[in-house]
């Protein structure tokens, strides 16, 4: 192969890892919060994720929105709609002691329902979704042309995952947080008000989870079947790098990332979504609280 | 196994339960109201339209739809077929295999149709098939071309469209008259079709001297790909041969533009309008497959009426889809003129020795004794393209007889 | 005890019965023939879910390895499908066992989690495999089973086919039924709930899941044989990760934990989708709402929320009478 070539796929694997990779984080770290947190697996995350794309993907094409200020809205939107979601369906469950199966097959009905949904509506309307660049053009990597959006989408979720980490490591709420992750009675002795602990990290996962989707959006096209990709890669994450750890979320979700660019190079990408589910199930028998468990 | 409080599950919750859940049944079981009462009298000749309406395929399902409809229209206000009126019943098979075998099952067992039709994609057409070649339904795909609808024994069902295999072959053939010797890269999603077709162009590129330079498939569901089209540039082809699933081809175009391949390297094996408009200006002085155009000279007053009538309803002009469908309905209306009478086996016997003319081109149709049509395709050149309009030229026209090349064994 | 042994019958008959009765219209037997397989499916999965107390969501995928087996076997190697089939099931429960032996050794929701990524493995499993699947495309044309007789074969069609199913539902039902009153079946619902006390008490939980896998395995695989002989068509989507949960709706819903909640389970909520064909787009909202509906407020199900009911009823009845009450048996 001529310098060149490998120049182009080298740059080619290392921007859409890197890219793809910090997303795979943020809705990995959204999951495990909540899984961490409120003992609350969430098998619609998928679908959340999904929801926050298609929104962002009308509000541009439908609306005609420039696709920041698109972004805003779906970002702005998804704060009501996770205070309902956890008023209906998860507050009621928190007393309650296994309800982590409650939760996961709650969830997978919800995420039966969004599917459907969006088979019905949006599946009507064509069968993929892309917003043009929000910011036009590409910067050049040697031969290698980097559109610009996704740059933009990289610099973001990088800041993002940053500010959530020094968030939950030195703000007084987040350490709130991590107590109630790591020990319920504890933290309530603490004087913590577990309750509302748990809204708030519900509503904040939900956020992290609906900006992966926006970012998504901007930077790829999708289809509908993403949603349950993305559930699989995002659970077999929080299992991998250990439920509740941060950390854990994004070292994996980076070489998750790069392993699916890095695997399209010469086999089916599906191939790197399969070794996922293998190394997620070893990591499930050999060391269930995962790599980066505290 | 919940085993959570089990004071939920007290007297009350159950019957306030079994009262929503019952009202709920009892509402989705409420008739729908019927279709609006036919003007022509007498029991309708019933076509049952299988088409992707949701899902992968559903740029093309649901186009074809709509031409099918115009068919129906035209007809019934010309006084039906034999008098009586001609009924599409159309069926969401949402590009799903499993769900086409179960609506053609519907439509067999419930609405007791004459004919089944409509899908425009392969997979969904095979499952349709068995359940036709099983059940002894007639069955004429408008716009599917895999070349397994018409294996040797077929017995109940006709394929409009030339067969994909023939469309490697007719692809290789143009490359060949543009520049012998060339060498071109495959970059695909797995789709039936899309293995017919490049099962047909490497058969035929080793016969023509044509190389192959590379050969990437994406799997159903791909969403990206920049790192395959990276690869396609690294071999430095002289033409690409380009066909994703349903609008990934768009993505998979643009980022091949991106990264410096020329327009005029790029041959779609085929051009539904959706995907012509979606490749863009930037796509100009590509080339692509197509049977039927509205930029081609010498149409009839069927065309041009479908081309109006279609502009009006869809906003946009239709193509080889909408035609193939359009035609069918009418090939149907001429089959059962001919058995005269709306009786499965008289139709199908109608339909093996008919010997017409596609009702907009004048393109001959013939059946062969396996139900495939004697084919041919034309290559356009996409010259100039806006919003919701676009304009090509001719490049090439190509006839071919449906086993010119080993297809059944080619695409099993 | 009497008239439960006449009800017994008596439903047992009706469900003999019922394919005869439809024979006239194709259409309502398809409904019925799917309704049978539904039966059989979910009382296979009530064994584990509502007996043992694991939800397994890997379910389709081994109704799926089975249906495969048994098509391959009779398609091309021209094995009558009486003979497949068994191999089929066999194949099926060798695989759960396999691959849920690990696992059963997971509490509650990992267990749960490692069901679902099985399942998921096993659609890709069926998509990339296209030499014994076909993959996405599927396989069509599948010929129903037949009856060897002296001369000739005979295919068994329409109503004879529904039959078929009607029999094979009423003895996996019976299978269940049988199991649960056995020591085997008092171990498991032991086992579910409290499987730390019943290993103290010397049983051997793991041998005892696994059992149960298996027999559940194997229904699977049955039932996944006479789907794909049954509809003539098979591709992955019919052995997703949505058919398991689907299933799992159905015994949840009907009430798991009996026998016959997995049935009222099925005749409730399996004539849907084909009966509400034109609300298609509405099938998976159904279903999902369903499954929401059913954790929240009917965690019992259908028939198990009016047995609770029931026996709430009676031990009121019986606090407030002064006359001592016989225990029911």
């Amino acid at each position: 192969m001529t310098l060149e070539a490998i120049l182009l796929n080298g740059l080619a694997v290392i921007t859409t890892g890197l890219v793809v990779g910090a997303i795979f984080s943020l809705v990995a770290a959204g999951v495990t919060i909540m899984y961490g947190t409120i003992w609350l697996p969430n098998a619609s995350n998928g679908q959340f994720f999904m929801l926050a794309a298609l929104l962002t993907w009308s509000m541009v094409i439908g609306w005609g929105l420039s696709p920041f200020l698109g972004a805003a809205v779906v970002i702005a939107g998804a704060i009501p709609f996770s205070l309902l979601l956890e008023k209906c369906l998860i507050r009621p469950f928190y007393n309650v002691p296994n309800r982590n199966i409650v939760y996961f097959i709650m969830t997978l009905g919800l995420a039966q329902i969004f599917a459907g949904a969006f088979t019905g509506t949006y599946g009507q309307w064509t069968d993929n979704y892309s917003i043009p660049a929000a910011w036009p053009g590409a910067l050049m990597i040697g031969p290698f042309p980097f559109p610009r959006t996704r740059f933009l989408v990289l610099l973001v979720s990088f800041s993002l995952l940053t500010g959530l980490f020094v968030f939950l490591r030195l703000h007084r709420v987040g350490r709130a947080l991590r107590a109630v992750f790591q020990n319920r009675e504890a933290a309530i002795l603490r004087g913590v008000d577990v309750r509302r602990i748990y809204r708030f990290s519900f509503v904040l996962a939900m956020l992290v989870i609906t900006t992966g989707g926006v970012l998504f959006a901007m930077a790829y096209g999708f289809d509908l079947t993403m949603s349950w990709t993305m559930a699989i890669i995002a659970f077999a994450i929080m299992i991998v790098g250990g439920p509740g750890s941060v950390l854990g979320s994004v070292v994996i979700g980076m070489i998750f990332g790069f392993t699916q660019a890095a695997v399209s190079l010469f086999a089916s990408p599906t191939l790197a979504t399969f070794s996922y589910l293998v190394v997620m199930l070893i990591i499930l028998l050999v060391k269930p609280s995962g790599l980066f468990a505290r | 196994m919940l085993g959570y409080d089990s004071k939920r599950a007290g007297s009350r919750s159950f019957f306030l339960a079994t009262i929503i859940l019952a009202l709920g049944a009892f509402a989705l079981l409420l008739p729908s109201p019927g279709a609006p009462a036919e003007p022509l009298k007498g029991e309708p000749i019933k076509i049952g339209w299988i088409a992707e309406l949701s899902g992968t395929w559903s740029f093309f399902g649901a186009t074809g739809l709509t031409a099918a409809q115009i068919a129906e229209e035209e007809i019934n206000a010309k006084g039906g077929i034999l008098g009586r009126p001609v009924q599409v019943i159309p069926m969401d098979n949402r590009t799903d295999p499993a769900q086409a075998a179960s609506a053609a099952r519907m439509l067999d067992t419930q609405h007791k149709v004459l004919v089944l039709s409509g899908p425009t994609s392969s997979d969904t057409s095979l499952a349709i098939y068995g359940y036709a070649e099983q059940n002894k339904v007639p069955f004429v795909v408008p716009v599917a071309a895999f070349p397994r609808l018409t294996r040797p024994g077929t017995q109940w069902t006709f394929r409009v469209e030339p067969d994909a295999v023939g469309w490697g072959y007719a692809i290789v053939k143009f490359i060949e008259k543009m520049k012998p010797g060339a060498s071109l890269a495959l970059i695909y999603s797995d789709f039936a079709l899309q293995r017919a077709i490049v099962a047909g162009i490497k058969y035929q590129a080793e016969r023509s001297g044509i190389k192959i330079a590379t050969d990437i498939i994406f799997p159903q569901n791909a969403t990206d790909a920049t790192v395959q089209a990276a690869q396609v540039k690294s071999r430095n082809p002289d033409f690409v041969m380009v066909s994703g699933g349903g609008a990934f081809d768009v993505t998979i175009t643009n980022q091949l533009l991106d990264l410096g391949i020329k327009p005029e390297q790029i041959i779609h094996p085929f051009g539904a309008v959706k995907m012509i408009l979606g490749w863009g200006p930037r796509s100009v002085g590509s080339y692509y497959g197509t049977f039927f155009d509205h930029s081609l000279g010498g149409l009839n007053d069927y065309a041009q009426g479908l081309i109006t009538k279609f502009t009006e309803r869809k906003g946009y002009v239709p193509a080889y889809i909408e035609n193939f469908c359009y035609a069918t309905v009418y090939l149907i209306k001429e089959a059962v003129e001919k058995a005269g009478a709306a009786d499965r086996v008289k139709f199908r016997d109608a339909v093996r020795n008919i010997n017409t003319k596609e009702i907009t081109t004048g393109i001959p149709i013939i059946f062969d004794k396996n139900g495939a049509r004697k084919e041919f395709m034309y290559f356009l050149q996409m010259k100039d393209v806006k919003k919701d309009i676009y304009q090509s030229k001719e490049a090439f026209y190509i006839e071919w007889d449906p086993e010119v090349i080993p297809v059944y064994q080619l695409a099993p | 005890m009497a008239h439960r042994r006449a009800a017994v019958v008596a439903l047992t008959i009706l469900a003999l019965a019922l394919p005869f009765l439809f024979a006239g219209n194709r259409f309502y037997a398809f409904i019925l023939g799917i309704t049978y397989l539904y039966i059989l499916w979910s009382s296979g999965m009530n064994l584990l879910s509502g007996f043992t107390g694991l939800m397994p969501l890997m379910y389709a995928g081994l109704a799926g390895i089975g249906a495969y087996t048994t098509v391959n076997l009779v398609m091309k190697a021209s094995v009558s499908f009486w003979l497949a089939m068994p191999v089929g099931a066999l194949a099926a429960a060798v695989v759960g066992v396999v691959l849920g032996l690990p696992s059963l050794r997971l509490r509650g929701f990992y267990f749960t989690l490692s069901g679902l990524v099985i399942q998921t493995a096993l659609t890709m499993l069926f998509v990339y495999v296209p030499q014994f699947t076909a993959g996405d495309t599927g396989i069509s044309q599948i010929p129903p089973p037949s009856i060897p007789l002296p001369g000739r074969t005979f295919p068994l069609t329409g109503v004879w086919l529904e039959e078929t199913l009607a029999v094979a539902a009423v003895l996996t039902v019976y299978l269940v039924r049988w199991i649960t009153r056995s020591t085997l079946g008092t171990y498991l619902v032991a086992i579910r709930e409290d499987d730390l006390l019943t290993e103290a008490l010397g049983i051997d939980v793991v041998r005892n899941r696994v059992l149960a896998f298996f027999i559940s395995s194997l229904i699977a695989g049955v039932g996944g044989a006479f789907y794909a002989h049954y509809m003539g068509f098979v591709s992955p989507r019919s052995f997703d990760v949505l058919t398991s949960l689907n299933t799992w709706l159905i015994v949840g819903f009907g009430g798991q934990g009996t026998i016959l909640g997995p049935i009222v389970g099925t005749l409730i909520l399996a004539p849907i989708p084909y009966l509400l064909q034109e609300l298609y787009l509405y099938k998976d909202i159904i279903y999902g709402g369903l499954i929401v509906f059913t954790t929240i407020f009917l965690p019992r199900g259908v028939y198990g929320s009016f047995l609770f009911y029931r026996r709430t009823r009676a031990a009121a009845r019986a606090a407030a009478s002064p006359k001592p009450e016989v225990a029911r048996s």
